[in-house]
């Protein structure tokens, strides 16, 4: 992992447009991340939230602006996206294990076929990465006998399994049972306090609240506040955002 | 999700088990199917019956049309299996053509399968046979196997379009994210997911095949089909060596069929529950 200067941010997002079609999904969006930073970015359903993340390695490509993620324009031609994703781990929503692999294999196929690592390496690794996330026996499983709670878990193991330098969540609980949140959380706690880059889009504010370091609310295409998680949260200055704590809280 | 029905997909997994079915084929049996009398056994158990009691209660003519058209089974055969090894790589690159964002490849996979699918295959088996002849020097078993193989190419590559369509987006964006080319992710995550989908269907359609391969008994290719027009015009008898064609057809297609089965059983063992 590269050591970042910590006056340039690792993730720089400058004046970003996005359309579906007519609809603006982004509008003039700029969020500067830096090296060891946690942002939550929270907000109502179709607020653009998830679309600024999976912007973030270019799951969707933006029509105007500039993203740059450790210094290198992401929608450049000269740049290898590839490269770039291989540094930005990414947790969804749907967990989306391969099914057709074991639990080891999904942690260990990356890294082999991406980082050169030998199978032993590799295995060793992912080995680690699943005692790590609490489900080391089941690695010769297929991910469709694992509950929900222990997929999106494996997710983020064959995420770290990358050693990425920044992890990207996209409502990484929001397709479990509520009993299953806890589990995913820890995990992504602990990510925290080893102080990974995270920008993740979640309805847990409790989680918020926790590990945050700075809370970013949009609405309608636009970040409307930020701040850190106890002001924001205790004292919002936006008359959106008071609603939308209502709502949820 | 331990509630969950064997067979139906976990939640975000996207293991769609969708079955495409191509209708002209034979149904291929359900995998899960256990009991002892069905459609399949039944119909197997009828054809086999037929074929020994004719061939030993009336050994002339039926045996002896039995052997007239052993020599032609291997033909039918060879073209059979020669058509599906090119027709399988050729549904594949035009599956993979319709779904890519090339436009030139998809224009071109488009319009060849657009132009096949319009023409029916006795026809194109003429073309090729007769039209072929005029420029350049090719054997029946030649022109046989290019006029299958292109025909039954642009049928398959709909179903590995389809196929490939089915596998959920996201499993192609967990693959990218990782960092795979668009060319990995194809080759490692979802073509191998694709196969389960597809394996049914593309069955299906070699044994649609194997049937439509008694067209080219209108070329000089002495398949069964031919054999047995031939045995009927010397003999004067029709209705023997087309019955014993018939059975010979039943039974084989219906052995593919099981084949098929089985194998698409073992294709779903990352699907199996413990």
């Amino acid at each position: 992992m590269t050591e970042e200067n910590s006056t340039e941010p690792i993730i720089s997002i400058r004046n970003v447009w996005k359309y579906f079609g007519e609809l603006p999904a982004l509008q003039d969006v700029s969020l500067d991340v830096y090296s060891g930073e946690r942002v939550v970015i929270i907000g109502p359903s179709g607020s653009g939230k998830s679309t600024l993340l999976r912007s973030i390695n270019r799951l969707e490509e933006i029509d105007k602006g500039l993203i740059l993620v450790e210094g290198q324009d992401i929608n450049s031609r000269e740049n290898d996206i590839n490269k770039i994703r291989q540094n930005l781990g990414m947790v969804f929503q749907q967990f989306n294990l391969f099914p057709h692999k074991t639990v080891l294999q999904n942690l260990t196929m990356a890294p082999i076929k991406l980082r050169g690592l030998s199978r032993n390496e590799a295995e060793e690794r992912a080995l680690g990465l699943l005692k790590k996330v609490g489900i080391s026996d089941k690695a010769n499983v297929y991910p469709a006998m694992l509950s929900g709670g222990q997929q999106q878990r494996v997710a983020i193991a064959r995420a770290l399994a990358m050693q990425p330098d920044i992890m990207l969540f996209d409502e990484p609980t929001s397709a479990l049972d509520p009993e299953m949140v806890g589990e995913v959380l820890d995990v992504m706690v602990t990510l925290a306090e080893e102080g990974m880059t995270m920008v993740c889009v979640t309805h847990e504010m409790g989680f918020a609240r926790m590990v945050a370091d700075r809370v970013i609310f949009m609405d309608k295409g636009q970040i409307v506040e930020s701040g850190k998680p106890d002001s924001l949260f205790n004292s919002p200055q936006h008359q959106r955002l008071k609603q939308f704590l209502n709502q949820i809280l | 999700m331990p509630e969950d029905k064997p067979g139906t997909p976990a939640t975000g997994t996207g293991a769609g088990n969708i079955h495409i079915m191509v209708a002209d084929g034979a149904s291929i049996p359900d995998p899960r199917e256990w009991r002892l009398i069905n459609a399949w056994s039944i119909s197997l158990t009828l054809a086999v019956c037929a074929l020994v009691t004719l061939c030993v209660v009336w050994p002339q003519p039926y045996k002896e049309i039995l052997i007239y058209l052993s020599d032609g089974l291997l033909v039918t055969f060879q073209v059979t299996l020669l058509s599906i090894m090119c027709a399988l790589p050729l549904g594949l690159l035009t599956g993979l053509g319709r779904i890519s964002r090339n436009r030139l490849l998809n224009l071109v996979a488009s319009t060849y399968v657009e132009i096949i699918r319009g023409i029916p295959l006795l026809v194109q088996i003429f073309y090729i046979y007769y039209g072929l002849a005029k420029f350049v020097q090719v054997d029946s078993m030649t022109s046989a196997v290019i006029a299958i193989s292109v025909c039954y190419g642009a049928y398959m590559g709909e179903v590995f379009r389809a196929g490939i369509q089915a596998i959920s987006k996201g499993q192609a964006e967990a693959a990218r994210s990782l960092g795979f080319t668009r060319f990995q992710t194809m080759r490692h995550v979802i073509l191998p997911q694709a196969l389960r989908t597809i394996l049914p269907p593309v069955g299906n359609e070699c044994i649609a095949m194997l049937k439509d391969t008694s067209l080219v008994s209108v070329t000089s290719l002495n398949d069964i089909m031919r054999l047995g027009r031939s045995y009927a015009n010397a003999n004067g008898l029709e209705f023997e060596p087309y019955s014993i064609i018939a059975i010979i057809y039943l039974i084989i297609t219906l052995l593919l069929s099981k084949a098929v089965s089985l194998m698409e059983a073992r294709l779903n063992y990352y699907d199996r529950r413990k």
